[in-house]
């Protein structure tokens, strides 16, 4: 009861996010210097061109109409056609999709596969040779731009082992090794910045965790140190550590738009950028809108799976959103 | 424990500023009267030269200096991480403040706008505001400003509801202090502890910020010198000039890394790690 009550006002609250974040999109490109027909027909249209444009682009309905119409296109998957490459908006970001969600979903996997062993090992015993050998390399790897990374490892690989060609790329449904091939390096260089903070924050948390009365309680009834550490002190880490992991989700998808520029991969980074240099606003809207919905239902899904695990976050703190 | 831990703060204090006082050595040779060359200027005659005494980065494909060219770079990085973080400090303020302070449906209101901004991936929100309002500095800085803004409110929230009901507050709102004066006079300097690691955290990031979004050619513009940049025209010349990466890379890293080492001083000094 209480669970569903806690749900209930998590979605009323997503609900409301999305029509701000909706809104701001539209805004955004509503206030946008310059008018999209004039730009688009050149400086030697007529006034009958220009406002016949402007009509098909429905740019002369008031600004509320707009907005609802396409508030509509952007949640039944229409947001009308790119003017710079005349076909429909959805369809230009479904194709670029693999490439970039492949990259977070492997960026993220990485994350959680090196960042845990690490921060165990690390909180364990703080102030030992291991935590300050792994802290000062996590401060590092902060400190590392991914593309600055994605540079170095593109050298590295491809001119000194050969092993990688930079700008290959397979399509899932071809190969699907292959695709994942491709995506590994691009996905470290994104990961490893993100590994680093992710470490950070469990060491903390582990190593408060560790203070705690419940662990010198399993500790007087004799666990073992390894069965404190997995079941009891990680779990409850975690869900501290969830909020952090939600963040670093919507930065590998931002990171991911750079990286793959530095990869030459055919991802959603590259669309971006066209758009922008071609001024294509419903592209451009359409993409910062899905990407941004994206990062909600993530961050909604954090918040959700943190209230299953730890019922205190029901009552007392504030979620993500 | 107390001692380890302000060992490490010392530890961490010096790295930092000994990392960020390479930054300022270099920039001070480059003022001196032996160095003296244009960061823009072009030389036919020195293309791709690797480095030597007379240039001590090398050359790019230009001729242009690399070392007097990674100095204009920082001096913009500088601009804008200080002017973005400024305007996100102002704006967090002002966000975070009276959510905090005000609670209820202030807070509803300020922090569904907030989280709202933080939903969009921060490097997107600022390349689609610069991309549509055209790639200037000032662009880029209060772009870079509006995305960090919500970081700060939110810092500021959380400090402000943590204070609210220690005794010293609560007796100023039974004396009826106006609200203003306690936000400013009796808030604000307790919540340095929690500010000053995130105004230095924030550097950092406006920094690495700034850089991705030049070398994708929406940060600072040529003619100036802008890591970025400079890093995404070196990519032609990886095997052949792997000056033109490393030393641009290193300084950028350097910076970046003493920045992050200070915010952890300034984090543990505030005892912000209890063990």
């Amino acid at each position: 009861m209480e669970q569903a009550k806690y749900i209930g006002k998590r979605l009323v609250e997503l609900f409301l996010t999305l029509l701000v974040v909706s809104f701001l999109t539209f805004a955004a490109f509503s206030i946008i210097p310059g008018d999209t027909a004039s730009v688009m027909l050149g400086p030697n249209a007529t006034a009958e061109q220009l406002s016949a444009l402007r009509s098909q682009l429905g740019l002369d309905l008031p600004m509320s109409v707009r907005y609802l119409e396409w508030l509509k296109g952007a949640f039944t998957g229409d947001l009308g056609n790119s003017y710079a490459y005349s076909q429909p908006v959805i369809s230009l970001i479904t194709d670029r999709l693999p490439v970039t969600i492949g990259m977070s979903i492997l960026s993220l996997l990485m994350v959680l596969l090196i960042s845990y062993p690490m921060a165990i090992l690390s909180g364990r015993r703080p102030g030992s040779l291991s935590d300050n050998t792994l802290s000062v390399f996590g401060h590092v790897l902060f400190a590392l731009p991914p593309f600055v990374l994605s540079m170095l490892i593109i050298t590295l690989a491809s001119a000194a082992f050969g092993i990688y060609s930079v700008g290959r790329y397979v399509k899932p449904s071809s190969d699907f090794f292959g695709y994942l091939g491709c995506l590994l390096l691009p996905s470290f260089c994104i990961a490893l910045p993100k590994i680093a903070m992710t470490f950070k924050f469990l060491r903390a948390s582990i190593i408060e965790e560790k203070a705690s009365d419940y662990v010198r309680t399993s500790k007087s009834h004799g666990l073992s140190d390894v069965s404190i550490m997995f079941r009891h002190i990680l779990p409850n880490s975690t869900v501290s550590t969830i909020t952090v992991i939600s963040l670093v989700l919507s930065d590998i998808l931002g990171g991911s738009l750079i990286v793959e520029q530095v990869f030459n991969l055919p991802g959603l980074g590259r669309l971006l950028l066209a758009a922008i240099s071609r001024r294509d606003f419903p592209l451009l809207s359409g993409m910062v809108f899905y990407l941004a919905l994206i990062t909600v239902l993530l961050y909604f899904a954090a918040d959700i799976v943190s209230a299953l695990i730890d019922p205190r976050m029901r009552n007392n703190r504030e979620g993500t959103l | 424990m107390r001692t380890s831990l302000q060992k490490k703060t010392r530890i961490y204090m010096a790295v930092g500023f000994s990392l960020l006082a390479v930054i300022l050595v270099a920039f001070v040779i480059s003022l001196t009267h032996l160095y003296v060359y244009d960061p823009n200027s072009t030389n036919a005659a020195a293309k791709l030269l690797p480095p030597s005494s007379d240039h001590l980065f090398g050359t790019d494909n230009l001729g242009r200096d690399v070392f007097a060219r990674c100095m204009e770079a920082s001096k913009y990085t500088l601009l804008v991480s200080f002017c973005g973080v400024f305007i996100a400090f102002v704006l967090g303020t002002l966000l975070g403040m009276p959510a905090g302070y005000f609670g209820g449906i202030t807070d509803k209101f300020i922090m569904l706008i907030s989280n709202s901004v933080m939903c969009f991936p921060g490097i997107l929100l600022a390349l689609v505001a610069v991309a549509v309002f055209g790639p200037s500095l000032f662009n880029v800085v209060w772009a870079l400003g509006l995305v960090f803004a919500p970081t700060f409110a939110r810092v500021y929230r959380t400090g402000v509801i943590g204070l609210s009901s220690k005794e010293y507050i609560l007796h100023a709102k039974v004396l009826k202090v106006n609200p203003m004066r306690i936000m400013l006079l009796h808030i604000f300097p307790n919540l340095v502890p929690q500010l000053l690691p995130a105004v230095v955290i924030g550097l950092a990031n406006m920094t690495l910020f700034e850089s991705g979004m030049s070398y994708l050619g929406l940060g600072v513009q040529p003619p100036h010198a802008s890591y970025g940049k400079m890093l995404a025209d070196a990519q032609s010349y990886m095997t052949m000039a792997p000056w033109l990466i490393v030393f641009p890379a290193l300084l950028l890293v350097i910076y970046v890394l003493g920045l992050y080492f200070l915010s952890e001083a300034a984090r543990l000094s505030f005892g912000g790690e209890r063990r």
